[in-house]
């Protein structure tokens, strides 16, 4: 699902990410965990081609990101969620608003968008939710509207980056249950994180990065 | 793109403007103001022109005889002005009768021709030109010719004014074009700063509309019909404040110089279009500059 071959990222002369090398396969749940300035978020963003690489290449479900561009690349975004520690939701929008924005912009059917929307905000525990403003949520909340949002097109890929950062323990491991149950309908999972917590007790594949190489591949 | 996007767009557009009303009332305000500037200089324009045109369609000439001119040569004279191309004799005024016209003119100040006996006006002859555009003839062309008539002392016509008058219109056009091609400058920049207010006031809405993958022109088009939206409604504003003003004035007719009565008339169906054009061009140009300049996706 995710190749990445000797990919380096550099932000003038500094190295952000060197020589990295690394196989996801399909429904995989993979933690990116490392100190902070390992290189995970750099990471997440080469993967959802924010950036580019300055060597090296990735192929997204066969597809080289090197040579797309413009609304090829929009294309392929709709197939790839993104979970933001900070939820990056819209305040001046409600909850159903928040969610349905990722179909609105394919230009699917407002009778599906409805449809849609309500199935997602449901399964995240938010049917009755939809109608209100994010600010009036708690953080978990917010952080499950911006989950809907990122899954709402069935994406192939969920990429989430510290989504629990903001969130005390409770709240953190009702997430992890929540990307545990997206992973489980087929979903590939890429989660950064550095909180060892959230890293213990799990059986799921750990990669570690230190100082922008890959130390652990899991 | 199964939705029908152009609806969604209009809708978006719609929606933008509403949730910026005071900076778009402001800047629909102004540029209503400007497009209003350039319909009424247009108004102006085309009423001088008309008119210019509808007194170009009566054009008069007087042709004064030599003092003592005989009837052959009064015969020989007229003859030649019968056979002009569109020129219609009015009549004849002989020395007698300009005498009479002269102290009727002059009225209580007619004693002042008292001990001036031996001035002797000439006769002249009074043609018209009707239903011939003073742009199918070459008025002093025929004047040269007339004057190299035997008999012919000179001859006048009531053009000469006019073709001063047409240099003023055209000075009165060229300013009109600098002040109009200003004045669209001006629109440009005041519609270019409003769509630039609303793309920095949505900004996180770009960002996640982009994370999630809308394409580029998703993203733009609610922005250039923004534009458009602001541009039609200030050009059917100025045009109904334009309509409203020449109604409330009832600038229906008038005397200029005292002469013919002139129907001043409102903007054609084709000058309305191209101002409301015009506008929603200029609307669209400044989406199109703000998007370029200040959209970095």
């Amino acid at each position: 699902m995710i190749q990445i071959y000797h990919v380096a990222k550099h932000y003038g002369p500094s190295v952000a990410l060197d020589d990295i090398h690394l196989r996801i396969r399909k429904g995989e749940f993979v933690f990116i965990t490392g100190p902070s300035g390992a290189g995970k978020t750099t990471l997440l963003r080469l993967i959802f081609g924010a950036i580019k690489p300055t060597k090296g290449q990735i192929l997204i479900d066969g597809i080289n990101l090197n040579r797309i561009a413009g609304t090829n690349l929009d294309l392929l975004r709709r197939r790839i969620g993104f979970v933001f520690q900070d939820f990056k939701l819209l305040h001046r929008k409600t909850v159903s608003e928040n969610a349905a924005i990722a179909l609105e912009v394919t230009g699917e059917r407002p009778g599906l968008i409805r449809k849609k929307t309500h199935q997602v905000l449901r399964a995240v525990g938010l049917s009755k939710k939809g109608h209100v403003y994010p600010l009036q949520l708690s953080g978990g909340e917010q952080q499950r509207v911006a989950i809907a949002r990122a899954v709402i097109n069935d994406p192939i890929i969920l990429l989430a980056d510290e989504p629990t950062g903001n969130l005390d323990p409770d709240i953190t491991r009702e997430i992890m249950i929540l990307f545990r149950s997206i992973n489980l309908r087929g979903t590939t999972v890429v989660i950064a994180t550095h909180n060892r917590e959230l890293l213990k007790d799990t059986d799921q594949r750990i990669v570690v990065l230190n100082r922008g190489r890959i130390v652990e591949a899991g | 793109m199964r939705l029908r996007p152009w609806i969604y767009f209009l809708n978006k557009g719609f929606a933008n403007i509403l949730s910026h009303r005071f900076v778009h009332l402001i800047s629909i305000g102004t540029i209503s103001i400007s497009i209003l500037f350039v319909g009424a200089f247009g108004l102006l324009f085309v009423n001088l022109n008309n008119w210019v045109q509808q007194w170009g369609q009566s054009l008069t000439m007087s042709i004064y005889l030599v003092p003592g001119a005989d009837t052959e040569a009064k015969k020989r004279i007229e003859a030649d002005l019968v056979d002009l191309e569109g020129a219609e004799v009015r009549g004849f005024i002989t020395q007698e009768m300009a005498q009479k016209e002269l102290v009727e003119a002059l009225g209580d100040q007619a004693g002042l021709l008292d001990g001036l006996e031996d001035i002797e006006l000439p006769a002249s002859f009074e043609i018209v030109f009707k239903e011939v555009s003073r742009y199918d003839i070459d008025p002093h062309e025929i004047k040269t010719e007339l004057e190299e008539l035997d008999g012919v002392e000179e001859v006048q016509y009531s053009e000469q004014w006019i073709e001063r008058f047409e240099g003023f219109l055209y000075v009165l056009k060229l300013v009109g074009a600098i002040i109009g091609l200003l004045l669209c400058v001006a629109v440009l920049f005041i519609t270019t700063n409003t769509i630039k207010l609303t793309i920095y006031a949505r900004r996180d809405e770009i960002e996640i509309s982009k994370i999630v993958g809308a394409t580029d022109w998703f993203v733009k088009a609610p922005f250039i019909i923004e534009g458009a939206i602001q541009g039609l409604i200030s050009g059917l504003l100025a045009l109904a404040i334009l309509l409203l003003a020449y109604s409330l004035f009832s600038l229906k007719s008038f005397h200029l110089f005292g002469i013919p009565v002139i129907e001043v008339v409102f903007l054609s169906k084709g000058h309305a279009l191209f101002l409301l054009g015009l506008s929603l061009a200029l609307g669209l140009a400044g989406s199109f500059i703000a998007i370029g300049r200040f959209f970095r996706l």
